[in-house]
């Protein structure tokens, strides 16, 4: 890794850490930091799908096991925020870990190991639902004591650096990983894990620390969200929004690029948003122009926006 | 009282009116903005679009009877948030609303909604009022601008507990013997585990707590096994959908306990079941919010809503009270001030007449009305009648069920 490959991360970073300075109006900072925390979301998914070509339905398992430890060990073990963070990641890490064994040592590829994740991530919902130690039904809230020291944030704009320094510290990861041998390794597996394994390629342990290094990264988006929000239940964790929110923004933004997941969510969430203050007060009209524009995006290949920006320019 | 007395017409001039030229402007005190946060996408949609209706009579009914007087008559301006059913919904709207200016906000209908949404109230001290939301943590977290005018998750339950050991002995007992009927999911089995755990207290035989999924598409064995167990009394605690399912198959299969008790059930009191499924809905009882039938403003309202082709849900008479209670904090208060306000709303008192709701003399204690309660409510006559309290009923309770 060069600098030459860091710069464009660092300039991004440095725009957007000046955000705050001049929109202080809290209902935009309130939408950045959720638009920076799904595309956190989105980077850990870009990993394993855009990067391995694993497509996973089912990242909010990552994400819930992550707020879920977070929350409970704040909560019921006393444990203060910080560690609870690190530990929630670990947890998220943990659980693609034994997922990834399970599914690619079963040789699930494609399609199949879209459903196996869909099925796992419903299965920890169904378990969330149910159980004592997440609160069941009534799902589990993290005391509100607005400190530094607990993790919580009198202004948006704190909460804005941290979700933006994560995203950043994923935009590092992304880049390192790109230029890594275990990265060209899982371009190969992507491209033609047949051919990769003749070449040497231990494919299963390289998806398996894809995995690992994706959950962690949809992990923190999600011990990040239940710290905003400081609220979770089974359908906000384990719900399937988030799976679909991970997926869908790499998907558009460009899949195993390393700024697709940021760019894809900032244009999807900003179009959502747009839209809504486009139409005013007729409640769901804002939704469908925004499911016509989405579809439009993803109708016209290139796909992706930067295919789309490419496209433009090679014709003038 | 009848059908045209003057406060009904002034209603209805009152609201078209507001729907007829919604901005006029005028040399009027400045307006008074009041945040609604309600659902109205999304799998809540409908809860939603009832509690919004609710409030917007309220409003409607305060501009058209001079305003807030405090304030020199000054009107009550809708700043209106969809939640989108979800918690960062809520909390985005929330923010708009802030930065609009609202005095106030009302709302959130499910209690993931109104958590964090009265929660990022919070942070600009701003007065949120819960309409609906019944978990106890919504007002036990300690925030000095959340207030819930409504029943909690516990006071409901234990409510319910005591009224039904109450109508059971008033009827001389004719009730020993339960089967508890539950959905699998959040809701059904929490409520299932306090019923196995407090009924024996009061004397009731739990003879089986039957589960099914949601969504549940056949019932005939859960109906089979309550036929083999024979209980007296069925208490259900399941959704909208599968409770009409059971109480159909019941119907079909000629299986009739001495009655069916619900807590919180999403079709017992619900003006949709008792019209499509008429004969399912016979005689079944539920405890639950409900408007006090002996007010005539609840008549009115009811009369209202109808006249606009929609049910009489509980989302109305507890949006329509809570803006009610904002507005009464506003005379008090004397000043569109957020201080003023949360000030003011603690300090409501038994003066606060102009709710619909069968309370007791409003009195707030971190946030929750003590006064509140859910009620008991028995389908008799294809309406929605109230049994217990007796000093709030319509009706007698049908108890023991007839036997044909």
């Amino acid at each position: 890794m060069t600098a030459k490959d860091l710069l464009p991360i660092a300039l991004f970073a440095a725009v957007a850490a000046l955000l705050p300075l001049f929109v202080t109006q809290n209902t935009w900072l309130n939408f950045a930091v959720f638009t920076l925390i799904i595309c956190l979301a989105a980077q850990g998914w870009n990993i394993l799908g855009g990067y391995g070509g694993q497509y996973s339905f089912g990242h909010a398992a990552f994400f819930g096991t992550a707020a879920y430890a977070t929350a409970i060990l704040q909560m019921r073990y006393g444990m203060n925020a910080y560690p609870a963070f690190a530990v929630g990641v670990a947890a998220a890490s943990a659980v693609g870990a034994v997922i990834g064994f399970l599914s690619f040592r079963s040789g699930l590829r494609g399609s199949y190991f879209a459903l196996v994740t869909l099925a796992f991530a419903e299965v920890f919902r169904v378990l969330a639902n149910a159980s004592e130690v997440t609160g069941g039904a009534a799902g589990i809230l993290i005391k509100l004591d607005v400190r530094p020291a607990n993790f919580q944030f009198d202004s948006r704009a704190s909460f804005y650096w941290i979700a933006l320094g994560l995203v950043t510290a994923a935009l590092v990861v992304t880049r390192a990983l790109e230029r890594s041998r275990l990265g060209a390794q899982l371009v190969a597996v992507r491209e033609n894990e047949n051919a990769a394994l003749a070449l040497g390629v231990d494919a299963l342990r390289v998806k398996l620390s894809a995995i690992a290094l994706s959950a962690a990264i949809t992990g923190a988006a999600g011990a990040l969200y239940a710290q905003y929000f400081l609220y979770l239940d089974a359908n906000i964790a384990y719900g399937t929004w988030i799976s679909v929110e991970a997926l869908l923004a790499p998907i558009i933004g460009g899949a195993g690029t390393v700024f697709g997941p940021v760019l894809g969510g900032v244009v999807l969430h900003g179009l959502s948003e747009f839209t809504k203050t486009l139409v005013g007060r007729i409640p769901g009209l804002d939704l469908v122009i925004f499911g016509v524009l989405l579809i439009l995006v993803v109708r016209f290949p290139p796909r992706e926006i930067p295919g789309l920006i490419r496209m433009w320019r090679a014709r003038r | 009282m009848t059908a045209f007395s003057p406060s009904r017409r002034t209603v209805l001039l009152g609201a078209a009116a507001a729907l007829a030229a919604p901005r006029i402007a005028g040399a009027q005190p400045a307006a008074v903005k009041l945040g609604i946060l309600q659902p109205v996408t999304g799998a809540l949609a409908q809860d939603g679009e009832y509690g919004r209706l609710g409030a917007e009579l309220a409003i409607n009914e305060i501009n058209s009877t001079g305003g807030i007087r405090a304030l020199g008559g000054a009107r009550i301006e809708m700043v209106f948030g969809d939640a989108r059913s979800n918690p960062e919904g809520g909390t985005a709207e929330v923010e708009r609303m802030n930065s609009e200016g609202v005095v106030a906000v009302v709302g959130g209908f499910a209690s993931p909604i109104c958590l964090a949404a009265s929660q990022a109230a919070s942070r600009y001290d701003l007065p949120y009022v819960v309409d609906v939301g019944v978990a106890d943590t919504i007002v036990t977290r300690g925030l000095r601008n959340t207030f819930r005018f409504g029943p909690g998750f516990g006071k409901v339950t234990s409510g319910a507990l005591d009224n039904l050991v109450k109508i059971n002995e008033a009827a001389g007992k004719p009730a020993r013997t339960v089967v508890v009927v539950h959905e699998d999911g959040l809701f059904g089995s929490g409520m299932a585990r306090l019923m196995q755990n407090e009924l024996p207290k009061r004397g009731f035989e739990v003879l089986e707590t039957i589960s099914h999924p949601t969504p549940a598409r056949d019932m005939s064995n859960v109906a089979l096994r309550i036929r083999a167990l024979n209980p007296d009394l069925i208490i259900p605690s399941s959704y909208y959908a599968e409770f009409v399912l059971l109480s159909q198959t019941l119907q079909q299969r000629r299986i009739r306990p001495k009655g069916i008790y619900c807590v919180l059930n999403g079709a017992a009191s619900n003006f949709r079941f008792v019209r499509e499924f008429p004969q399912a809905a016979n005689l079944v009882m539920d405890v639950n919010h409900w408007a006090d039938p002996r007010k005539p403003k609840t008549a009115e309202l009811r009369r209202a809503v109808e006249a606009q082709n929609r049910f009489w849900l509980y989302n109305t008479p507890l949006n329509y009270s809570a803006v009610m209670l904002v507005a009464d904090a506003l005379e008090r208060a004397g000043r569109a001030d957020r201080a003023a306000v949360i000030d003011a709303l603690g300090k409501t008192d038994g003066s606060f007449t102009r709710h619909i709701m069968p309370y007791g003399p409003t009195r707030f204690e971190n946030g929750q009305n003590q006064a509140a309660q859910a009620v008991n409510t028995q389908v008799i006559n294809n309406d929605i009648k109230v049994i217990f309290p007796e000093e709030f009923a319509d009706a007698r309770p049908v108890f023991p069920w007839p036997a044909n």
